[in-house]
C-alpha cells in the first residue's frame, strides 16, 4: 500500500494536481516526456485569462514545486508499465538521458560555440536551435539538455571535452510505489498536413495558432516581432482560419473550444505590434465563453479586427509569398477571394493519448479524450479529459487531485 | 433590415429526405461547399443557400432555383463537408423532387420516385406490348414466327408501319411535348422566383447561348473539367467524364440509326432507292453504327456503374433516380444486343421474348422521360441557358 500519487504530465493541469496533493501532505511524483516542466503553456506568447506572459504563472508554480520536499519529478520520462491495482501500483518510468550535469549549469557560452543545428520543436520549426539547449529563459528544470543525434563530430569531440556533459549517459528504468495516478497528459496541435483544402502546411506564411505565438513571444523565433516567415517582413494584413480541423468529422470532431479566444487573442498581438495592420477573422460560429464575451466586444470595438461569418475551404500560395484565401460570407452570401500577407490556422487541440500506445489502462473515446477510469484510482485531469484553457485545465487539476488524495488518504 | 417571416415547411424537407436527401439536417451552414465547389459563382453561391432552404422547407425557393441545375454532382463539397451533410446529395434530392412535381400526370412523378412504383411502370408498356403480339400472332397464324426462307425477322411480329412506328413516335413526341412544358413551367418560375432580373448591357440571342451551352456541356464536356479542379480534398479524383461521354455518343449513334431506319423505311415507300430493310446485313454502315452505338453505350454503362459502385458513402449515395436510369438503360442495351445475339444464333424464342423486352424497356426510358433522371437532358439545359442569358454561370 502506497500514499504516494503519481502525476503524469507536467503541463498546467499536472503541475497544478501534483502541487496541491503535496501541499495536503501527500508524497508527488511527476513524470513529463519533455525535457522541461510548463507544457504547452510555456510555448503561449500570453494567455488567459489576464493575458500574463507563461513566465508569469509558471514561475510561481515552479517555486512552489522548488520548495516543496514531497515533490519528486521526472523529466525526459515516461511511464512504461504499470502494475498492481488502486492504492497498490508499481509503475515503471523509463527516463531517457539528458547528458547533462544533475546541477544548474549555465552552459549557454558553451552551447553557442557548437556547430550542430537543429529543428527547433518548442518553436514547431520556425527556428533552430543547438544540440544543447534550454527551450526558454525560464525553462524549468533551469538545466541544459542535450541532443546527441544533431552534434557534429567536431562538437563531439567538444563535448566530450566538457566536464559538466556525460555523452555516455544512457537510458534507464526506476520504479515507483503509488496508490493513485493523475493522468494530465494534455494535448497536440492537429497536425496541418491532414488539412488539404487549407494548404496541408506547404503554403508559405500560412502559419498555425501554435506558430503565432511563438512568432509573437520574445523569446521566440524572432524576439516577438510579428513577421512573415519567408521574408520577415511585417504583415499587413492577416487571416485567422477558425476550425481548421477542429468541428469537422474528417478531422476533429469537436469543437477544441479555445481557438476564438485564441485568435481574438492573437489579434491583439497583431493590433498592438503593427498598428497599421488589419486582421479579419473567418468563423462558423464564435464561442466567447462566459467573461470572455467582454474580450470578444472589445476586440469588435477596436476596428481592427473584421468577423466574417463563413468557413474558410481554400488556401493557396501566390505571388510574392502572399496567401490567397476563399470563403462564402454566409450573412451576405458573396463567395469572398481575398489575399493576405499572413494566415493563422486556428488548428485544433487534439489529446496528445490520441493515436498513441498509452501503457495505463485508460477508457479513450474514439477521438483519444479520457473517459472515466475513476473506479480504478486513476484520474485525468487538462485537456487530456476534454479542450479546455488554462484556468479550467488548472481547476481539473485541483479536482483530480483531491480525488486522488481520497483514494490514497488513511493507507 | 427588414422582416421576413418564414413558414418552415418540414413535409418538404421530408420529400426532400426521401428523394435522397437525407443527410440534410446535418447542415451547420459553415459554408465551406460554396467554396469547395469551383462552378458557383461568387455572387450568392451555392449549395450552402440551397443546405438552409432544404432544412426550413422553402419549396417555393428551391424549386425556383436555376442553381440547383449549374450543380454538375463532382461531390467536391461532401469530400470537404464537416459534417456529412452531402451538399452534393442534397442538390441531386432537389432536382428529383422536380422531376417528380413538374409535369402532369404527376401520378407517374411518383410512382418514378420509389420502388414501389416500378411494377406499375412495367405492366403499362409490358400488356402493351403483349396485346400487340397477341393481335399479331392471330394474324401471322404463329407466335414465334420465321420467315418462308426460315430467318427470325422482328418485323413479322412487331410491324413497324403499324405497331412500333406510330407507338413510338406517339411516345416521343408525348415527351418532347411534356419536356417542352416542363422547360416553359421552370422558365417561368427561374424569371418570377427571386424578385425581378433585368440585363444591363449588350447581349447576345439566346441561340448563340445555347450553342455555346451545348458545345461546352455535351460537344466537349468542359463543365466536367471544371467540376474537378477547386480545392484539394485529399480523396481520389472523381471525374464522370469519360463514362457520361460514352452514353451520350452512344445514345446519340443509336438515335442516328433509328432517325435513318425510319426514314429510310418510310422514304423508301416514295422513293425505292432509298429504302432500308431490316434486319440490315451486319457489314452494312448503319449497321456498323448501330453496333458501335451500343459497344460504346455498355462500356459507358460499366463505367458509370462501377464508379456508383466505389463511392465512398462516406461522401456520396446514389439514390433511387440515380439507379433507376443506369438499370432502365442496362435493360435496354442488353436486351438491344441479346436479341440480335439470339437471332443470329437461330434461338427463336429467346429472341422474340427478348427482343418484347426490349421494347418494353425503350418505352420506358422514352415515356417516362420527363420524369425520370434522363430529363435533365431537357432541364438542365433550360436552367443553364436561362443563367447565361442573365449572366450567371
Amino acid at each position: 500500500m502506497s500514499s504516494a500519487i503519481l502525476v503524469v504530465g507536467g503541463g498546467f493541469a499536472g503541475l497544478t494536481a501534483a502541487i496541491e496533493a503535496a501541499e495536503l501532505g501527500h508524497d508527488v511524483y511527476i513524470v513529463e516526456k519533455t525535457p522541461f516542466l510548463g507544457g504547452r503553456v510555456a510555448q503561449l506568447n500570453k494567455y488567459f485569462p489576464k493575458l500574463c506572459p507563461p513566465s508569469c504563472g509558471l514561475e510561481i508554480q515552479f517555486q512552489r514545486i522548488r520548495n516543496n520536499p514531497r515533490i519528486k519529478f521526472f523529466t525526459l520520462a515516461e511511464v512504461t508499465a504499470l502494475s498492481g491495482s488502486k492504492g497498490n501500483y508499481t509503475v515503471q518510468v523509463t527516463l531517457q538521458p539528458r547528458h547533462t550535469a544533475a546541477h544548474a549549469v549555465d552552459l549557454g557560452f558553451f552551447a553557442s560555440g557548437l556547430e550542430g543545428e537543429a529543428v527547433n520543436d518548442f518553436d514547431f520549426g520556425l527556428s533552430t536551435r543547438k544540440p544543447l539547449y534550454k527551450s526558454a529563459p525560464f525553462a524549468f528544470p533551469s538545466r541544459y539538455v542535450l541532443d546527441p543525434k544533431s552534434l557534429t563530430a567536431a562538437d563531439k569531440a567538444k563535448a566530450a571535452s566538457c566536464k559538466f556533459i556525460n555523452l555516455n549517459e544512457e537510458a534507464r528504468t526506476i520504479e515507483l510505489q503509488v496508490g493513485s495516478i493523475v493522468v494530465a497528459t494534455g494535448w497536440k496541435p492537429y497536425d496541418v498536413t491532414n488539412l488539404s483544402n487549407l494548404g496541408a502546411g506547404t503554403v508559405k506564411n500560412c502559419i498555425t495558432n501554435m506558430q503565432m505565438e511563438r512568432l509573437a513571444s520574445p523569446y521566440g523565433p524572432t524576439a516577438g516581432k510579428i513577421v512573415r516567415p519567408s521574408d520577415h517582413v511585417p504583415p499587413r494584413r492577416v487571416c485567422f482560419v477558425q476550425c481548421a480541423g477542429s468541428r469537422d468529422q474528417n478531422h476533429l470532431n469537436y469543437c477544441s473550444y479555445i481557438c476564438c479566444m485564441a485568435s481574438i487573442k492573437q489579434c491583439f498581438y497583431v493590433a498592438e505590434a503593427l498598428p497599421d495592420a488589419h486582421c479579419d477573422i473567418f468563423y462558423i460560429d464564435l464561442r466567447a465563453p462566459g467573461r470572455y464575451i467582454k474580450t470578444l466586444d472589445k476586440a469588435r470595438a477596436s476596428g481592427k479586427v473584421s468577423f466574417i461569418k463563413g468557413k474558410v475551404a481554400n488556401v493557396e500560395q501566390i505571388e510574392g509569398d502572399r496567401v490567397r484565401v476563399q470563403a462564402e460570407d454566409a450573412v451576405r452570401g458573396e463567395k469572398l477571394t481575398l489575399d493576405y500577407d499572413l494566415v493563422v490556422l486556428a488548428t485544433g487541440m487534439q489529446p496528445s493519448l490520441s493515436q498513441e500506445n498509452c501503457p495505463l489502462p485508460l477508457p479513450l473515446d474514439e477521438e483519444g479524450f479520457v473517459m472515466g477510469g475513476e473506479e480504478a484510482g486513476i484520474f485525468a485531469a487538462g485537456c487530456a479529459v476534454m479542450p479546455l484553457d488554462v484556468t479550467r485545465s488548472a481547476q481539473t487539476g485541483t479536482a483530480a487531485a483531491l480525488k486522488a488524495v481520497q483514494t490514497v488518504e488513511g493507507r | 433590415m427588414a422582416k421576413v417571416t418564414l413558414t418552415p415547411d418540414s413535409g418538404f424537407a421530408r420529400e426532400l429526405m426521401d428523394a435522397g436527401g437525407d443527410s440534410l439536417k446535418k447542415c451547420y451552414q459553415c459554408a465551406t461547399c460554396s467554396v469547395a465547389c469551383p462552378m458557383a459563382p461568387a455572387n450568392n453561391p451555392y449549395p450552402r443557400k440551397e443546405m438552409v432552404w432544404a432544412s426550413w422547407g422553402q419549396k417555393d425557393k428551391l424549386m425556383a432555383d436555376p442553381d440547383i441545375w449549374l450543380c454538375h454532382n463532382c461531390g467536391n463539397c461532401a469530400e470537404l463537408c464537416p459534417r456529412g451533410a452531402k451538399p452534393a446529395d442534397v442538390m441531386a434530392a432537389c432536382r428529383n423532387v422536380v422531376y417528380k412535381n413538374l409535369v402532369q400526370p404527376s401520378k407517374v412523378g411518383e410512382w418514378m420516385s420509389s420502388p414501389k412504383g416500378l411494377p406499375m411502370l412495367f405492366l403499362i408498356p409490358a400488356i402493351l406490348w403483349l396485346v400487340i403480339w397477341a393481335i399479331r400472332a392471330a394474324i401471322v397464324g404463329a407466335w414465334f414466327p420465321r420467315t418462308e426462307d426460315g430467318r427470325i425477322v422482328f418485323g413479322q411480329i412487331f410491324y413497324g408501319d403499324y405497331t412500333i412506328d406510330p407507338i413510338f413516335m406517339i411516345t416521343f413526341f408525348g415527351a418532347v411535348y411534356l419536356l417542352y412544358k416542363g422547360c416553359s413551367k421552370l422558365w417561368n418560375s427561374f424569371k418570377n422566383g427571386d424578385g425581378k432580373l433585368v440585363v444591363i448591357g449588350p447581349t447576345k440571342p439566346w441561340y448563340y447561348h445555347l450553342l455555346m451551352l451545348l458545345w461546352e456541356e455535351v460537344g466537349s464536356h468542359k463543365k466536367f473539367d471544371t467540376c474537378t479542379a477547386g480545392p484539394k480534398t485529399g480523396q481520389p479524383e472523381n471525374n464522370r467524364k469519360f463514362g457520361h461521354m460514352c452514353m451520350i455518343i452512344g445514345f446519340v449513334s443509336l438515335m442516328i440509326v433509328t432517325a435513318i431506319v425510319a426514314g429510310g423505311h418510310w422514304v423508301g415507300k416514295v422513293v425505292p432507292v432509298l429504302s432500308i430493310e431490316t434486319p440490315m446485313p451486319l457489314t452494312f454502315p448503319v449497321k456498323l453504327l448501330a453496333n458501335f452505338g451500343a459497344v460504346v453505350l455498355l462500356v459507358g454503362l460499366v463505367v458509370l456503374t462501377i464508379r456508383r459502385k466505389r463511392q465512398n458513402p462516406k461522401f456520396f449515395a446514389s439514390n433511387y433516380q440515380d439507379w433507376y436510369l443506369l438499370g432502365v438503360i442496362w435493360l435496354v442495351a442488353l436486351t438491344g444486343c441479346l436479341s440480335q445475339l439470339f437471332r443470329l444464333a437461330d434461338a427463336v424464342h429467346c429472341a422474340y421474348l427478348v427482343y418484347y423486352l426490349h421494347l418494353v424497356f425503350v418505352w420506358m426510358l422514352f415515356a417516362y422521360l420527363p420524369w425520370s433522371k434522363l430529363g435533365h437532358l431537357a432541364y438542365r439545359t433550360c436552367a443553364l441557358l436561362f443563367v447565361r442569358m442573365y449572366g450567371r454561370g
